[in-house]
């Protein structure tokens, strides 16, 4: 009798084991080969005097588009080159295609398209295809967070209140950005918090096709201890934006996600994988000091995994992380021992594997690339299975400076060549890859 | 201390020489004397502006009494006269920068009769002072005399005001577009059996400033795409009070003048705009109370019969305020909607009290060592206290802070050659002493390394010479190592949006400026002058606000060179004191030095062109003068002048495509004016039209001055 009692619960296991993994397997979508663009342009944002990024840098952004960034291709000088967007546009922005979409930083009041023209003489100029006053809900220039949804027809912004204790949605249609709806989520601070994070994290899943927004709870408004911040997933329904579930996230799992302030306007902290697991960048306090962690959401479920973490004894935070394919990652990380500073020259570029989470420093001709500075930069770009990689230049010291670079990773083989230098002077902060057309 | 015993050592020797050189000359003297007398008549017949600008200093003298039935405000006339640039933000009252010989802001120093403009208080600048008290106005250039007792490095003001011996009444009343109204008075009167004298002057200017901003991006009815339209300002209305009452004796024996004064001003400013036109404010406002007590001795032949004595001693309480207390985000057309960060600060609401308590003692001795040298001993001490609250954010801690300055000035004058040449000879002691209290974020401010309290001394020293060739060919030129200490803003922060900078160094600077002028009497009424002068500037330790990493959030820090070269010029037409023209221009050509950034790098701007300021610039004014035109002892006047200023851009030549970044267009504006007095001058109508053409203008970027505007003043002088 106890044997039959043993062998119906071995074969009761086995079944519910086989009908989850059956379940799991029918909803895990095939993996989508990433599209590819075939006509594109690289532009290139560089800073004056600091790096920009996160800090209304005041010293002027200059912006140049090129259509290759391989070492055929002249120096891309910026002396006396580019576009000056300083003035009306933030360096950070959510891109699709051509366009170019934010809260520029002139204060009408409203969200902008725009994309950067090219002519003939090779001298860019910006083009405004739409620009709409807010409605009820009023984002600032960088402080929000953003997902496609529809196809890409709607684009989601998400942001908080002056005080930050209220976090609001807008929706607005892609093609000339026209308020479809808008309103406030049902969320509410927990007991002794004082805000939220100023823009938290969102993103879509397509698998389970909603939006998952990651956000904080912070004692008080401003820069805190990670220790002393809980991080939140918040799972929305994209139709009605009505919060599915709320989940504190564990502090053992994850302190802070890697950014809260400024979305991924310009740093990528959240990828996918084939398989629709969801990958998150994140913070934890390590002997005193706010450490890099990478954290996964399996596909089908909401929260993450505890058990892994993609980024194993770090050296410091884990600053970007972009998905380059076949488990794949590149990321941007500090090493906290060579500074801390925006400008400190301590950051560099790794690709992380994924199946057994190691990591090894991108390296051309067998050295490593150089340190950068620039703590808020993207300064690389993943197109058509290539990840091109801006190495600042900046070395203290003007004997020791050398040209701001750019290496290619071809995304199969891992080989790495050198591309264009652009000329020395400015700040590197980003490549943004569009389309030409 | 080197320096010292050779300045010493520099002076006695010119002492020597010039007695020496005395008493060689005695019977050349005695047989000049007629000579001189001859030319001292005809030098009398100069006037004070013409003298002055005779002088060894490169210096601008306006006279503005001739002007002042006219003139709106100050800045009108100074703006006009070589090498002077005014940039205004908009309409009356707006905040201005003068920038001389290329050098502007903290770097020019203000001065009331010698005294710092500041001790009337911080509301009280150029531009609102009352026109018709200004006798006339000094501008020196890059060079000052140590008598003002100064650490200005690019140059200063000196307003001199009007000095009557017979009482009088002077009032005007002015209105003009833009709803704007001033109205002035002053008057002197002195009691027949005391010789007390008691002078009142009030002066109130208002205007709604709602001139039209052309182009402005609104929203449409249906708030659902913006329109661009042109629509008149909403939230800047200016409202400046001042009055003052100074009583006292003038040429008693114990006393050439004595005078003791109280003043006090209001000023009430909305503010419209950000730095950009595009952040438009509509709630935010600056208020600014003062209280000045001063007194004033001279005394020529005070204790030795060769010896002048002036001093002056004046307290200010100054209380400013900066309402900054909504988020909301204004359109032009005075809608809004409620954003995240309040209108000025662009963080949270302030409601901030600045406390600033100033001292002012100055004392100046002049010793006639003989008929052509002197000797001035000049002593100014200042005292700033800096305190600040606020009232709405309860967060914020006060700060207490104090910075003192002691300036000693020592200058040997002499004339050679029976007047044909002058030189002036000077040396300055600069003691800064400062007392902090603020110990917020140590690391950012250097209070972690600097001293609570410190004091450091700095040197100063220069000369001015010129000399006669002919009387239609004179020239030139002077010198100074230029020290100018950090205001208290640089140093101490302004408590919201500036980061103090306890460890900042003064600027220093070689000024150098060379000269030559003239005048010919063509016979008949005509009279030609002419005057043009080159000048060098090699600034060091560049006093610069920078953007801190921090959001928003700047701080003054000491950058390594800029280096200004240029040259200005002047001509002036005059036929019988009927038909008057004059031109002047300016051009200065101002490159950044600084070779490495911060960290190391090289810097793109090394060589380039200083942005964001006007480079050339020049002035034409003509204008003719009717006498007996209908009543009696009346005259007709009927002038016009032309401004003009070259584009110039916004940034660094390095940064951006020259086509595409932004860039202040070039101005051309033209103004006119006719004034029509009579009962020789008691009676003054006039009519200015300013903007004439009504182009579109801009001084700083993206901020529009105003169109096209009238100005109807009346002015009766008794």
């Amino acid at each position: 009798m106890k044997a039959l009692k043993h062998l119906l619960l071995i074969l009761t296991v086995a079944m519910v084991s086989m009908m989850s993994m059956a379940s799991s397997c029918e909803k895990q979508p095939e993996p989508e080969p990433k599209p590819e663009i075939k006509d594109y342009n690289f532009d290139l944002f560089v800073c004056a005097v600091k790096h920009g990024g996160m800090s209304k840098n005041k010293n002027g952004t200059y912006v140049r588009s090129v259509s290759a960034l391989t070492a055929d291709q002249p120096m891309v000088e910026f002396t006396g080159k580019g576009i000056d967007i300083t003035e009306d546009f933030t360096l950070e922005s959510i891109t699709r295609g051509k366009y170019y979409y934010q809260v520029p930083q002139r204060a009408t009041g409203g969200f902008v398209k725009f994309h950067i023209e090219r002519n003939a003489a090779g001298e860019e100029s910006i083009v405004e295809d739409a620009e709409v006053p807010f409605k009820d809900n009023t984002f600032d220039a960088r402080k929000y967070t953003h997902a496609w949804i529809g196809d890409s027809t709607t684009l989601v912004l998400v942001g908080t209140d002056a005080k930050h204790t209220k976090i609001f949605w807008t929706k607005l249609a892609e093609s000339n950005l026209a308020v479809q709806s808008e309103g406030t989520f049902n969320i509410t601070l927990p007991e002794k918090y004082g805000s939220f994070s100023t823009s938290g994290l969102l993103t879509y899943r397509k698998s389970d096709k909603k939006l998952y927004y990651f956000y904080l709870t912070k004692l008080a408004a401003g820069i805190s201890d990670a220790a002393t911040s809980v991080t939140h997933i918040a799972v929305i329904n994209p139709e009605t934006m009505a919060v599915e579930s709320d989940t504190a996230v564990p502090f053992d799992v994850m302190e802070e996600t890697a950014g809260s302030a400024y979305g991924e306007l310009m740093q990528s902290m959240i990828f996918y994988d084939e398989a629709d697991n969801m990958y998150v960048a994140g913070l934890k306090t390590i002997n005193d000091q706010e450490m890099g962690i990478l954290r996964r959401i399996p596909v089908g479920k909401t929260t993450f995994d505890a058990s892994w973490n993609g980024f194993p004894n770090p050296e410091g935070k884990l600053l970007t992380v972009q998905y380059l394919g076949d488990g794949k990652v590149l990321s941007y990380s500090r090493e906290e021992t060579l500074g801390t500073k925006i400008d400190s020259k301590s950051h560099f570029y790794s690709i992380i594997n994924l199946s057994d989470c190691t990591r090894s420093r991108v390296k051309f001709n067998g050295q490593d690339l150089q340190y950068c500075g620039g703590r808020f930069s993207q300064r690389s770009a993943v197109v058509n299975g290539k990840a091109y990689i801006g190495v600042g230049g900046e070395v203290e010291g003007a004997d020791e400076a050398t040209n701001p670079t750019i290496y290619i990773y071809d995304c199969k083989t891992g080989a790495v060549e050198k591309g264009v230098e652009l000329s020395k002077g400015f700040c590197f902060d980003i490549i943004r890859a569009m389309e030409a057309k | 201390m080197n320096f010292y015993r050779r300045l010493s050592f520099l002076i006695a020797l010119l002492c020597f020489c010039a007695s020496l050189r005395g008493q060689d000359t005695i019977g050349v003297w005695g047989m000049l004397k007629d000579t001189v007398t001859l030319e001292a008549s005809a030098v009398t017949a100069k006037s004070k502006e013409q003298t002055l600008r005779e002088g060894a200093y490169a210096v601008n003298a306006v006279n503005i009494n001739t002007q002042a039935a006219t003139l709106q405000s100050l800045t009108q006339a100074i703006d006009r006269t070589s090498g002077i640039r005014i940039r205004e933000e908009g309409g009356v009252g707006s905040d201005f920068d003068l920038s001389i010989n290329g050098m502007g802001g903290n770097s020019i120093r203000y001065f009331l009769d010698g005294m710092p403009l500041d001790a009337k208080g911080s509301g009280v600048t150029l531009s609102n002072l009352p026109v018709n008290l200004i006798e006339r106005v000094e501008i020196y250039k890059g060079v000052i005399p140590a008598s003002f007792g100064s650490d200005a490095l690019g140059g200063a003001v000196n307003i001199i005001t009007s000095r009557h011996r017979r009482n009088y009444l002077d009032f005007s009343y002015g209105a003009g577009s833009f709803h704007t109204h001033k109205a002035d008075f002053r008057a002197q009167y002195t009691g027949k059996r005391t010789g007390l004298i008691i002078r009142p002057v009030v002066s109130a200017h208002y205007s709604k400033n709602d001139y039209l901003m052309r182009d402005v991006k609104v929203r449409n009815e249906e708030r659902t795409a913006f329109i661009i339209t042109d629509l008149p300002r909403f939230h800047d209305g200016y409202l400046s009070l001042f009055g003052q009452i100074e009583a006292g004796f003038s040429g008693r024996k114990w006393a050439d003048d004595f005078f003791v004064s109280a003043s006090a001003s209001k000023v009430d400013k909305e503010v419209q705009t950000g730095a950009t036109q595009s952040y438009v404010v509509g709630m935010a406002e600056r208020k600014t109370r003062s209280l000045n007590l001063s007194a004033r001795y001279s005394k020529r032949g005070f204790l030795a019969e060769n010896l002048d004595f002036s001093a002056m001693a004046s307290h200010t309480w100054d209380h400013s305020q900066t309402i900054d207390t909504t988020y909301r985000r204004y359109y032009w057309d005075g809608t809004y909607i409620e954003g995240s960060y309040s209108e000025i600060r662009h963080r949270g609401k302030t409601l901030r009290n600045y406390y600033r308590p100033m001292t002012i003692v100055r004392g100046n001795f002049d010793w006639h060592l003989a008929d052509n040298h002197s000797l001035t001993l000049n002593y100014l001490l200042n005292r700033t206290g800096n305190r600040q609250d606020d009232e709405w954010d309860l967060d914020y801690v006060p700060t207490d802070d104090v910075l003192t300055k002691h300036i000693i000035g020592l200058a040997y004058n002499q004339v050679l050659f029976g007047g044909r040449m002058d030189n002036a000879f000077f040396a300055k002691d600069y003691v800064n002493h400062l007392e902090v209290g603020q110990s917020e974020f140590p690391s950012t401010t250097g209070a972690a390394t600097v001293e609570p309290v410190s004091t450091r001394n700095y040197i100063g020293y220069g000369l001015g010479s010129r000399f006669e060739i002919d009387a239609h060919f004179s020239l030139k030129g002077s010198y100074e190592h230029s020290v100018r200490l950090p205001v208290s803003r640089e140093v101490l922060g302004n408590g919201s949006t500036v980061y103090p900078n306890l460890a900042l160094s003064p600027e220093i600077s070689e000024n150098f400026n060379l000269g030559l002028f003239g005048a010919w009497d063509l016979g008949g009424g005509h009279v030609i002058s002419y005057e043009a002068n080159g000048f060098v500037r090699l600034v060091d330790n560049y006093i610069q606000a920078t953007v801190s990493e921090t959001e928003g959030m700047m701080q003054y820090v000491n950058v390594a060179a800029v280096h200004i070269k240029g040259v200005d010029g002047e001509i002036r037409y005059d036929w019988a004191g009927k038909l008057h023209l004059g031109a002047n221009a300016s051009y200065d050509d101002c490159r950044d030095q600084r070779e490495f950034n911060q960290d190391g790098t090289p810097s793109i701007t090394y060589r380039n062109h200083t942005p964001n300021r006007p480079w050339a610039f020049c002035n034409a004014e003509a204008a003719y003068t009717f006498r007996e035109v209908g009543l009696p002892d009346s005259r007709l006047r009927i002038g016009a002048d032309y401004q003009w200023v070259h584009w110039f851009f916004v940034t660094w030549e390095a940064y951006g495509s020259a086509r595409t970044k932004p860039r202040i267009p070039a101005q051309h504006l033209v103004n006119a004016s006719l004034l029509y007095s009579w009962m020789g001058g008691r009676y003054n109508v006039s009519l200015e039209c300013t903007n004439l053409l009504n182009v579109l203008s801009f001084d700083n970027y993206m901020l529009q001055k105003p169109g096209r505007a009238f100005f109807l003043k009346f002015r009766l002088f008794l």
